[in-house]
């Protein structure tokens, strides 16, 4: 059944009182339980030590900038791995006394739970570590608080000096690792030099001058070359076309000229005599022989064309020009022979300065890496170096205990007042327990349970016009068995009070 | 004189069958009338003086769960007088019949009709008569010194039996009841004509007289139904920490909302003043 807020205190005073005799026993109930626990609650007497701790890590100072360390992490669970080691809680069972009854193993694996569970070790800002020890006992509470110091500021300086220890071997690993590495790049430097001793730093310059200088001097003889080959070409056209073709026209030229003169000798002959007449006849011979002679030159000039060899006959070669045109023809042959061979030479020392250079590049590329390489490795060396010394110096402190960064802060003191829950807290949470877990337990009832506890509620549920709410009716020896019931609850209400008042005054005396 | 008195007086003169007997050291309520302790009869009905029996005092009202009109600071004695106006109005002066029924047995359906009666019993111009309908689980005979003289089931079961022998008094002025009686009957017998006649005699025989039937709970519907058809109203009782809206609304459904008076809510815990 859900109420409307104004409802619920009134139903909850009726409700009450309608199971009065229901509250009471659980306020009785609750309150004896609360006080039992209260009873089986331990007293606590809490001793605490502050230690001032400068607890940096050996191997974050020495690896700065050069490698990256992992997180430091948290002091308090450090510490508190420290003190909950095997180690140190056997060392503080035996001074708390605990050994005394000769525990099973059990029994001891029990008693350092406990010990544990009552230990809280905590971090006040950031270098101050806070231990504190919970114990029935306040001297075994002190006792073993400055025990718990004591011990774990030993093991803190021993942990300290293994992890400068560590750290020194380490970097000294390192560092002769890397002395070898250097070594090999050195001794693989030396032998790609004395390999490549024709291949210098700076070389490429003259390669390059040499290749330009090469290029330049193949292209002037190939111009060179072309320009004989033209010279030759024309020479001999000259020779053996030209002066033939010269030659054979000239011929022809004397034979026609004899042809003219024999037919003006003709023609005067024919003025004073017959055909008949021998010399005209002799005559006609004679021209008849020139135009065959012509004839035969025009064949032997042809032919000479189509197979283009030139037979020169004797006046062509006793003629100095043609003389003089062989000459020159068979110097230009020479010229174009050395030519052709100063091309080929300067072609062979274009290959070998090319495939020098390319050998030169790579030669440089490799030496490029192992330089690099040198150079690097000689950096951490010297950087390496110079962290083992300071590690070194670490570690030596560290062994000397000159480098101690712990210090009792606040030493333990014998706690006098019982501290966390007391007894007088028990009593009055009992109270407040026993008042609210009834009313909460009514108020639920109200919440969940459907029968009708609102007059008012069944108007609104089923838009009655007339709702009429009837009290419980008391007859006379009802009223009178209730006055006898809430007295009688009144007194059980106020015994339970006053008895958890009087257990509380004799916890506090000391009584109990 | 008070006021009263010269009304009734005026009455009687009217009717002829009232009479004001004022009674000595009880308190005097206004408008009521008082059941007083005395041996004599506080009766304002003549005939009903001629049969009663000896009142019964405070100590045995109490007991009985009867409320008393001299307590009228008591919350329930306020809430029953209430209830009693709101009936009449409703019936506009007009007697009536009206039937409490419980929605579920153990609602206190008969503690709300017998101080319903009793209500009624306090208007000295009013009388009551209270039937006890719930043949399975009769109450109404407890008010009685003899609880085992015939009832409602002996006078529908014998023809011979007389009406006036079974209207009985129960030791409060103007109040009567017919006890259940000795006989199971089945609930048919209210279907019968015989109790439609018996309630249509008792309803107009007098017009002051107020009939409620003190009827079985709602969860017998058959039952529920042949009762509220004899009836003028239905009151419906729930109880605190006992009733459900869900039973609410079942017992609504069967009776409807024309003879629907109201409900009432009963034995709401509160704390009385008792130091």
């Amino acid at each position: 059944m859900s109420l409307l807020p104004e409802q619920i205190p009134r139903a909850l005073v009726n409700e009450s009182f309608h199971s009065r005799r229901l509250v009471v026993s659980i306020f009785v109930i609750v309150n004896v339980v609360v006080l039992t626990a209260g009873f089986l609650w331990p007293k606590g007497y809490t001793a605490s030590t502050s230690i001032l701790v400068d607890e940096r890590t050996i191997i974050q100072p020495l690896m700065q900038g050069a490698a990256v360390a992992t997180d430091a992490l948290d002091r308090s669970r450090n510490a508190r791995e420290v003190i909950f080691g095997r180690k140190i809680m056997d060392i503080a069972l035996e001074h708390g006394g605990w050994l005394k009854t000769q525990p099973s193993v059990e029994e001891r694996e029990l008693l350092i739970e406990g010990i544990k569970k009552r230990t809280v070790i905590s971090t006040v800002g950031k270098n101050i570590l806070r231990i504190e020890y919970q114990d029935v006992d306040p001297m075994r509470a002190l006792r073993v608080t400055e025990k718990f110091a004591e011990l774990f500021m030993q093991e803190s300086i021993a942990a300290k000096a293994a992890e400068s220890g560590a750290a020194f071997a380490f970097i000294e690993k390192q560092t002769q690792e890397y002395q070898d590495k250097l070594a090999s790049t050195e001794q693989e430097l030396k032998e790609l030099r004395s390999s490549t001793l024709d291949v210098r730093a700076g070389s490429e310059g003259e390669v390059t001058t040499r290749l330009n200088d090469l290029y330049r001097r193949i292209d002037t003889a190939m111009q060179e070359l072309r320009e004989a080959e033209v010279k030759g070409a024309s020479l001999e056209r000259q020779v053996s076309g030209e002066a033939e073709s010269t030659a054979a026209i000239s011929r022809e030229g004397q034979y026609r000229a004899r042809i003219a003169d024999l037919q003006a000798k003709l023609d005067t002959l024919r003025l004073s005599y017959h055909d008949t007449h021998p010399d005209i006849v002799q005559v006609k011979q004679q021209i008849q022989d020139l135009t065959e002679g012509i004839n035969t030159q025009r064949l032997r000039r042809e032919q000479t064309k189509r197979s283009g060899k030139s037979e020169p006959d004797e006046s062509v070669v006793n003629n100095p020009v043609y003389q003089q045109l062989r000459r020159e023809q068979s110097q230009n042959q020479a010229s174009v022979d050395a030519l052709t061979a100063r091309i080929e030479e300067l072609q062979r020392q274009l290959q070998s300065e090319v495939s020098r250079g390319k050998r030169m590049h790579s030669g440089d590329a490799r030496l490029a890496e192992l330089t690099r390489d040198y150079q690097i490795n000689r950096d951490i060396y010297q950087d390496l170096l110079r962290r083992r010394e300071n590690a070194r110096v670490s570690m030596n402190m560290d062994s000397d205990r000159q480098g101690l960064t712990f210090k009792i802060q606040e030493p333990a003191t014998l706690p006098l007042a019982p501290t966390g829950i007391r007894f007088s807290h028990f009593v009055l949470g009992g109270m407040l327990l026993g008042v609210l877990i009834p009313l909460g337990l009514l108020y639920a009832r109200l919440q969940l349970d459907p029968r009708i506890r609102i007059g008012s509620a069944i108007a609104v549920a089923h838009k009655l016009p007339m709702v009429t709410v009837v009290p419980h009716m008391w007859s006379p020896a009802d009223l009178k068995a209730l006055r006898w019931e809430l007295v009688l609850l009144t007194l059980v209400v106020v015994a339970t009070v006053a008895a958890s008042g009087a257990l509380s005054v004799m916890r506090l005396i000391k009584v109990l | 004189m008070s006021k009263i008195e010269k009304a009734l007086n005026k009455a009687r003169e009217g009717r002829g069958n009232l009479q004001v007997v004022p009674v000595a050291g009880a308190v005097h309520v206004p408008g009521t009338a008082v059941v007083a302790d005395s041996a004599a009869h506080p009766e304002t009905i003549p005939r009903m003086a001629k049969s009663e029996v000896r009142l019964l005092g405070a100590g045995e009202l109490a007991q009985r769960g009867i409320i008393q009109p001299q307590h009228s600071e008591d919350p329930a004695v306020q809430v029953f007088r209430e209830l009693r106006t709101r009936i009449v109005q409703k019936s506009q002066g007009q007697n009536a019949v009206i039937l409490v029924a419980p929605v579920s047995k153990g609602c206190g359906g008969s503690f709300i009709a017998q101080n319903l009666g009793a209500a009624f019993a306090f208007d000295m111009g009013k009388t009551a008569l209270l039937i006890d309908c719930n043949l399975k689980s009769p109450s109404v005979h407890r008010l009685l010194a003899n609880g085992s003289a015939p009832g409602l089931t002996d006078y529908l079961e014998k023809p011979d039996l007389d009406l006036a022998e079974i209207i009985r008094p129960v030791g409060i002025a103007r109040y009567r009841v017919i006890t259940a009686g000795k006989r199971e009957i089945l609930a048919e017998h209210f279907m019968s004509g015989k109790m439609k006649r018996l309630m249509d005699t008792l309803q107009r025989r007098y017009q002051e007289r107020f009939i409620i039937m003190d009827g079985p709970p709602m969860s017998n519907i058959s039952d529920i139904r042949i009762l509220s058809e004899l009836s003028d109203y239905v009151l419906v009782v729930a109880r605190y920490g006992r009733s459900t809206n869900r039973q609410i609304d079942s017992c609504l459904g069967a009776i409807g909302d024309k003879k629907l008076l109201g409900i009432v809510f009963n034995d709401e815990p509160r704390i009385p003043r008792i130091f």
